[in-house]
Order: C-alpha cells, then structure tokens, then sequence
C-alpha cells in the first residue's frame, strides 16, 4: 500500500502534472453545474421556470416525509439485495477470466461486456419478454413441471402429489424480486470488471505457500485470495450499488409501475412535478452522504499511512 | 475536393426523408467549418412516427427549406430540456396542457397568423381553445382521447365507468392504468364523479384513497406499454390513449376501445415556436405547410390519429372518418375534457399524492 | 485430472480449470445472453405492434428498415465516436486522478477523494439538467450548425465527466497491488521519473486501464439522459433515437437495430484484437 507516500510539496511540478487535467476538469465541468444546483436545493420556484436561492431549508425538510423515508429504505434494500447477488456470481467469473489462457482472456472480458453494448432499453424489454407470466422462462419452467409430472406418473409417484397438478407461473413482475433481477442484469459487469482487475496477476506465490503449508483449497480462498482481492470487492460494490440505488427504469418497467424506488422521485420532480429545488434537494442529500462516508474513509486511511509512516 | 463516401444507405432512393445524415456528414466534411447554412433550414422537434412518409419531403420539395428532424419522446422531457434553454429548436409540438404551461411560463412566441393562410382550414371547433384563446401560441395538429381498452372476450360487456378500474373488484389482477401521476389522477376524479380539472384538496385526497385502496387490484402502472400488457393478455382493462390501442386493434380483432359514460380525457397536440427560435420565418412556413388540406390527410392517414383540419377530413375515407376509437361518438365526446394546467401548487400536491400512492 | 493415479492438485490459481467455477461462469453466461437470444431472436418476428413479445413469423424486412432508417445509422455513427472519443479521455483523466490520489499526499486530500467520487453519485437527471442550464448559460448549447463531429461536443464532454471519475476508481484499486520494491529497484538503476512511470507502473496497471476503458466505453454508448440534456438538434444518438422509437411501439426494428450495433462493435473489437496481436508478434 502506497497511500500517499509522497508529500505533494516535495515534487510539485509532477504533482501539478497529474492535478491540474484532472482536478481542473473535474471543477470546470462538474463542480460549476453541480454548484448550480446546489444553490436550487436551497432555492424555491419563483415561476414556472425560475428559481430564487433563497436559502431556505424547506426542500430538505419535505424529504422527511414517511412515505420518502420508505422509499429510500426500499431502495438501499433492493439496491443492497441486487449488489450482494451482483457479489456472489460476479466473483467466481472475474476468477475465471483473470486466470484464463491470454488467448482466451480477451474474449472472455469481450463476452460479458458485449450485452452491455445493447440499449438498456430494448434490453429490459427483453427482459419483460422472457420474466413474463407468458414469458419464456415460464415457458421453461411449465415445460419442466409438465415432464417431471408425467415421469412421477409413469413411475407411480403420481399419487404423492410432490408437484402440483398444474403449474402455477412464477411472478417475477411487478415484485421486488424482478426489480432485484433487473439491476443484477444491469450491473453485473460493473462488479465483474473491478474484481478481474485486481485478481489479474495477482501474486500466486502467497497462494502457493498457503496451499502447501497444508490449508484447503477452500481456506486458502477465504484466508488469502478473498483479503488479497478486497480492494476489488470494496471498489465492486460502490460501483454497483451506487448506481443502483439510481435507476429508475428497471422499477418503472420490471416492477410495473408497482415498485417505486427513490430515483423514481427524483426523477418525477426533474419531470412531470417541476419541482427542481426539491429533486435538487434529495439529489444533493444522496450526494452528501456518500460524500461523507467516502471523506471519512480517505481520512481513516490517511491517519493510519501516516501511522506508519511514522513508526 | 476530397471525395465524399457516401454511406451505404443513402443509395436506397425510395426512402425520401429529409435532413439526411449521410447528407449532413457528406456535407460537412466538404464545407468550412460553421458553413451548415441556417437560411433554408428549420429545426423540428417532434414526437416519433408522427408524421406521414413524404411530408417532410415534400415540404423540402415545395419551398426548398430543408429540414432537421429530432424526436422526442415526453412532453415532460421537451419541457425540462426546453427550460434549461432552447438548443435551437425552430418548432415544437407539446400537448395542451403543455401549451399552457410554456404560454405562462414565456415559453412560446406568438405566431403570425398573417403568415398561416392554411389557418383557414382548422375545424372551428378548434380554433378558440381555452388554453390557448385566439390560438396566439399554438395551432392544432392531432387529437384524440385515453379511454379505455379492452380484451372483448374477457368481459361481459364493454366496460361503462371508469369506476371498472379504479373502484371495483370485478377484473382484479388484470387491470393496467398509466404511469402519469397527472392524467391518473384526473381521471380517478372523473371515476369519483367530478370534473377531471376540478382540482381542489378534497378531490385530490379522495382520488389518492381510492387508489390505495384500488391498489392491489392494479397489476400495472404501465409507462406507455399498457396496450402491449393488454395485447399479450396479462391484462384486460388499460387506460391507454386511444392511438396506441388502435395500433393494436389492428393485431387482434379481439380487443376493443371505448370512453366510458363519464367521458375520456381530451388531448389535443399542437404546432408552436418556442422562444429563442432561430428560424423563425421558416417555422411558419412549416406550420403553414402542415396544416394544408392534402399535407394533413396524409399524415391522418399514415398515423391515424384525428386530425382537426376540416379540409383534410374531406378528403379522408369512410374508414378513418367512421371509425369510433378515432373520432368518438358525440354523447361520449361531450363529457369528455381537455386537461388544463393545474398550477405549479397543485402540481406539488399531485406529486406527493402519487408519491403515497406508489410508496403504500 | 486423472482420477485413477494420485490426485494432482490443480494448480493454486488455476481457477478457470475448476469445473465447479467454470459451471458458475457458464450460468452466468446464460443469465446475460438469454435476454440478448431472445432480443436477438424476435428481431426476425413478423410483429408490428404488442411488445414484440409474440412470435407470429420469420421475416428480415425490419432489417432492411433498419439499414434504410438514415436517423438511426447517423445515430449509431454518432453514438459510437461519442463512446470512443470519451473513453480515450475518460481514461487518460481516470488514470492521472488515480495516481494522484495513490501516490501524493497534499492538505485537504480526503476532500478531493469524496469530489471525485461524486460524479458516480449523483443522479443522472440532476447532472443533466446541471450540465443543459451550464452550456446554455456559456452559450455553448447551439451546436447544431457546426461540422460533424464537433457538434457532438457536449455530449462528449458530459460523457467523458462522468465517466473518469469510474475510471479513476478502478485504475487506483489497481494500482493499490502495486509492488513498491519494483519501483525502488527501478530508480537504484537509474530510472528517471518518466521511465518509472512508463516502465514499471503502466504495465502494473494494465489491466485497471482495459478494465476502465470497458467500463467508460460501455456508460458512455448506453447513456440515454445525460446525452438527451445536452444534446440539440443535428445530434442525435442511438439511445435517444431508441427511446423516442419505444414510445409508440417496440417494433422488431429496434431490435434489428440494436442487433445491427452489437454486430458492428464485435467487428471493430474483432478488429483491433487483430491489430493488437499484429503489433505483439
């Protein structure tokens, strides 16, 4: 870990080099608009198209409301649930690709980036085609039900009933479960990325040396490769939930209208309510949450180099 | 002069739309930078498959004004876009609701009626709105309604009231209603027996109960695919506009369109210049062109909406003219209503109701 | 593996030859193509209207509409420069933010680490409408009139604005395994700061930067609200010509069109893989 190992003081042209492009822009073309509305989530609706900044604190008071509290709940939760699964099966595919031939390897990346280069619209709406109470995956699933049916009959199981007599489709819309489906399928290679990247030449001597001082397969996983990949787990998950927290399509499509999630306000207000000092409000509340957490981190991280440094 | 590569389908000559991009690239790599001369040209801004195949075309033919077509897919969106500052959009066409709003909120210039001869040509039915007397910021150039679609087999009879989806229990689980807070809301006021711009806090407060209460009857808050749930059969009852469901009746014989006895919605979609336009001469002569007798029939015929211009009717065939889903039956158009603006307050109001509505 | 000799045991990171993670990565394969076959499948449906969700009839003609749809190709070559052009930004800002914030230490550092991350945070509709009321005001909104591709401008420096921050992201968890010795070992040689850079720490963060270019490159061709905020007239891209197409219908053409640009991107990655491998031998 190189966290700041160099004083900014000490070679000033090259830290000027790497700051000025990128702090720079980062300033010009999104800390200007963001300021922008900044001072909307502070301001009110003069008109039907103006806003005054007059300071008011009424826009934030509005998103305590219960129903946006539950709203909110709701969408860590979900964005929480599609993150976790995100987790689990992206893992064990950014494994496979990170230690594939180098022949392979760029096909593999190539094969689960390609269904993200398709319009996320059409896709959801393949989605609605295949998750549908007449969709093809309870096609499938009824198709199942019906021939185990009939081999239980054929081998006298019939009478158990173990399945029933007809199969009741499954209903994945218009539930939390298809929303949750949803964002797995949009953010899946957003977690997969960031885990190959740090499992890719990973150091397979601490491997090595774990397996042959006598740990299993599983414990060398769990003991040495998951903390050595953790920078990647943690960069996964902010990658992922984060923007799931914001979508706003798949709760609109896949959950039917029935699934509401925060973006869906915030959205509505930029929208439909033109209320902008108010979605300006709940945006910059989003904002300043992580930027929190994120800025306490960084401090944590700086106290402990800096710890160490010193020793 | 480098050669310019023509792409590959621009030698489909059949295909007569205008402002092409092969052309646009074409000739941008070929003249000096800026040089895409605005004289000649106008920029339209409109909702897709809205117009008919060769209307743009033969726009260009007659007055050799180019055009360049961008699409999009919202009032709401055109609205938000257009706020933050026209990018340079000569003609637009909101709804009559959004008419109003962009009228009050200095949104529109007023047009020169001196430079639209074809005014003429507009039903007089159409040409003293309340949202917009006069017709100063707007001219006509669709209309139609929502009501209600229905899957025939699935019910007894074609469905009454408005009540069949917002109160009852009689198709639970298979009703779908829009996902616009605004025109939800309004028709659930009708449901309840008011008028659909009879905003006031009790009326607001009584339609968020009645859906809560509704709720769990409802399988879908459809964005704009409610006819596509009622086609597949997931659902039988959708409060639709009345275009989308006649796309497809066209599908399944089986599925059927009718305002209920309170009335629909009436929309009406127009022409208008928003302000900062750069074209402005242009913009009328677009309009003007577009509310020309055959200009209208043919667009009439092609997206087979209602048009409002009564020298376009004239010339439309008994199919379009007789059908019911486009032009309802008098008893039905009489109660029904055209939505006006309910004030950015109530807008408010509206949005935290519906915010209950889908969070409960 | 034999299973009749002594049990070899598979290589420690062998993981690709595991059957067990190679069922996973399978599955997970299926789960991502599935709705792709089927967008793919009904793109030959001989259905105007409901969804696209029945299949009544195999037919190309939505392809041939596709192709003769001018809109939608100028939208695809649009889409694409736009996505190609902010990668290459995106990832060159991503990476100086990246070592930036993993080498140097200066006062209000934990600052700039919460501005940079929150590009990623903030909802799209609000950066879109900041970024349309910030153009306008600069008078930069009216692109239309100038030459292709300059009247993409916008759109590119709004992609290109939220992307590195995702960039910078995954390029410093890269650099975060980075191996200090090497670098020490290479400046007791004699390297100076620019060999350093371009000789030991670029190839360490390889795989962070083809990581970053994938993930901008993919945000940056599917965006829809930000690209319809700061787009104008004379700047239409594939997203925003989707959208204002499902409105009134999902016809098979979207499909086909959407089939058609997956087609094209394949091509060109095909492409460059070649071009790569030609370089490398």
């Amino acid at each position: 870990m190189a966290d700041g190992r160099q004083a900014a003081a000490q070679r000033p042209w090259v830290f000027a080099a790497f700051a000025l492009p990128s702090l720079g822009w980062l300033l010009a073309f999104f800390l200007v608009p963001l300021g922008i509305i900044w001072l909307y989530s502070v301001g009110e609706n003069v008109s039907l198209t103006r806003v005054e900044t007059t300071w008011t604190l009424l826009n934030y008071a509005r998103i305590l409301e219960p129903e946006i509290l539950d709203l909110a709940l709701r969408s860590i939760r979900i964005a929480g649930l599609a993150t976790l699964v995100c987790l689990v099966i992206g893992f064990p595919m950014a494994l496979v690709i990170a230690t594939a031939s180098p022949a392979a390897k760029p096909w593999l990346l190539l094969a689960i980036m390609l269904p993200f280069w398709t319009n996320l619209l059409i896709r959801t709406y393949a989605l609605l085609n295949i998750l549908g109470t007449r969709g093809r995956l309870n096609e499938a699933l009824g198709w199942v039900h019906g021939h185990l049916h009939g081999a239980f009959e054929l081998v006298g199981l019939g009478q158990l009933g173990l399945l029933e007599e007809r199969f009741t489709p499954f209903t994945f819309l218009g539930t939390e479960t298809g929303v949750v489906i949803g964002i797995v399928y949009v953010s899946l290679p957003f977690a997969i990325l960031p885990l190959y990247s740090v499992l890719e030449r990973m150091d397979k001597s601490l491997l090595e040396a774990s397996l042959d001082l006598g740990a299993g397969q599983l414990t060398t996983f769990r003991r040495v490769l998951l903390p050595l990949a953790l920078p990647g787990v943690v960069s996964a998950t902010i990658i992922t939930f984060i923007p799931a927290l914001g979508q706003f399509l798949t709760p609109d499509l896949l959950g039917r209208g029935q699934v509401d999630m925060i973006a869906n306000v915030i959205e509505r207000q930029f929208k439909g309510a033109n209320d902008w000092p108010y979605g300006a409000a709940i945006s910059m509340v989003l904002l300043y949450a992580t930027f929190l957490l994120l800025a306490l981190r960084a401090f944590g991280d700086a106290r402990r180099s800096a710890a160490r440094n010193a020793r | 002069m480098q050669r310019i590569r023509r792409p590959l389908h621009l030698l489909r000559t059949d295909r007569r739309r205008f402002m092409q991009a092969g052309l646009a690239v074409g000739l941008s790599l070929k003249l000096p930078a800026g040089a895409l001369a605005q004289e000649g040209q106008v920029n339209f801004y409109n909702w897709d498959t809205y117009i008919g195949e060769d209307t743009l075309s033969s726009f260009t033919g007659e007055t050799g004004i180019e055009v360049q077509y961008d699409l999009f897919a919202d009032n709401n969106e055109m609205f938000a876009k257009l706020r933050s500052g026209n990018p340079g959009y000569d003609v637009i066409v909101p709804s009559n609701d959004y008419v109003e709003r962009m009228i009050l909120a200095d949104m529109l210039l007023e047009i020169d009626h001196d430079k639209i001869p074809n005014i003429a040509n507009i039903d007089p039915m159409f040409t003293d709105p309340a949202f917009d007397p006069g017709r100063r910021y707007s001219l006509p150039y669709m209309w139609g309604t929502i009501g209600i679609g229905y899957r025939k087999s699935a019910v007894d009879e074609p469905p009454t009231s408005w009540n069949d989806l917002f109160a009852s229990d009689k198709y639970a689980g298979r009703i779908a209603l829009m996902s616009e807070p605004t025109n939800v809301l309004q028709l659930a006021m009708k449901a309840a027996g008011h008028s659909l711009n009879d905003w006031s806090d009790e009326n607001l407060a009584a339609a968020e109960r009645m859906l809560l209460a509704q709720k769990k009857n409802i399988t879908a808050f459809a964005p704009d695919n409610g006819q596509d749930l009622l086609l597949a059969g997931e659902v039988d009852l959708a409060m639709e506009w009345n275009g989308d469901i006649l796309q497809v009746m066209e599908e399944d014989d089986d599925i059927g369109y009718v305002l209920p006895e309170e009335g629909g919605l009436l929309w009406e979609d127009c022409l208008s210049i928003p302000v900062g336009a750069p074209n402005i001469d242009n913009a009328h002569a677009l309009i003007n062109y577009l509310l020309g007798a055959q200009a209208g029939a043919d667009i009439a015929d092609f997206i087979y909406y209602a048009t409002p211009n009564a020298a376009s009717l004239e010339l439309m065939d008994e199919a379009y003219t007789d059908n019911p889903a486009i032009f309802p039956p008098a008893a039905a158009l009489e109660k029904s209503e055209l939505a006006i603006f309910p004030g950015q307050e109530m807008l408010r109001k509206i949005d935290e109701a519906w915010t209950r509505v889908k969070a409960g | 593996m034999n299973l009749l000799h002594r049990r070899v045991r598979p290589d420690a990171f062998d993981y690709s030859r595991r059957w067990s993670l190679r069922t996973v990565f399978a599955f997970g394969c299926v789960f991502l193509y599935a709705p792709i076959v089927v967008l793919v499948v009904f793109s030959f449906n001989d259905s105007r209207r409901g969804g696209n969700v029945i299949w009544k009839g195999f037919t190309t003609k939505y392809y041939a509409k596709a192709f003769g749809n001018e809109e939608l190709m100028l939208a695809f070559a649009n889409s694409l420069t736009i996505a190609l052009v902010s990668t290459v930004f995106a990832v060159l800002l991503g990476t100086l933010t990246a070592v930036l914030l993993w080498r140097f230490r200066f006062p209000f550092k934990p600052l700039v680490e919460g501005l940079v991350a929150l590009p990623i945070v903030i909802p799209e509709i609000c950066l879109g409408v900041a970024l349309a009321i910030f153009f306008t005001q600069l008078g930069w909104m009216d692109t239309g009139g100038l030459p292709w591709p300059l009247n993409l401008s916008n759109i590119t420096i709004a992609h290109i604005t939220f992307c590195f921050p995702f960039a910078a992201l995954v390029i410093r968890t890269r650099l975060q395994s980075f191996n200090l010795e090497t670098e020490e070992a290479a400046r007791d040689l004699g390297a100076g700061e620019w060999r350093v850079f371009m000789d030991v720490l670029l190839p360490h963060m390889r795989p962070g930067l083809v990581t970053a270019a994938l993930l901008s490159f993919t945000l940056s061709l599917d965006d829809f609200v930000i690209t319809f905020f700061t787009s104008g007239p004379n700047t239409v891209t594939f997203p925003v010509k989707i959208y204002s197409m499902v409105r009134f219908s999902v016809t098979p053409e979207i499909n086909a069109a959407s089939t058609v640009l997956i087609a094209i991107t394949l091509v060109l990655t095909w492409l460059a893989l070649r071009y790569q491998k030609t370089l490398n031998t």
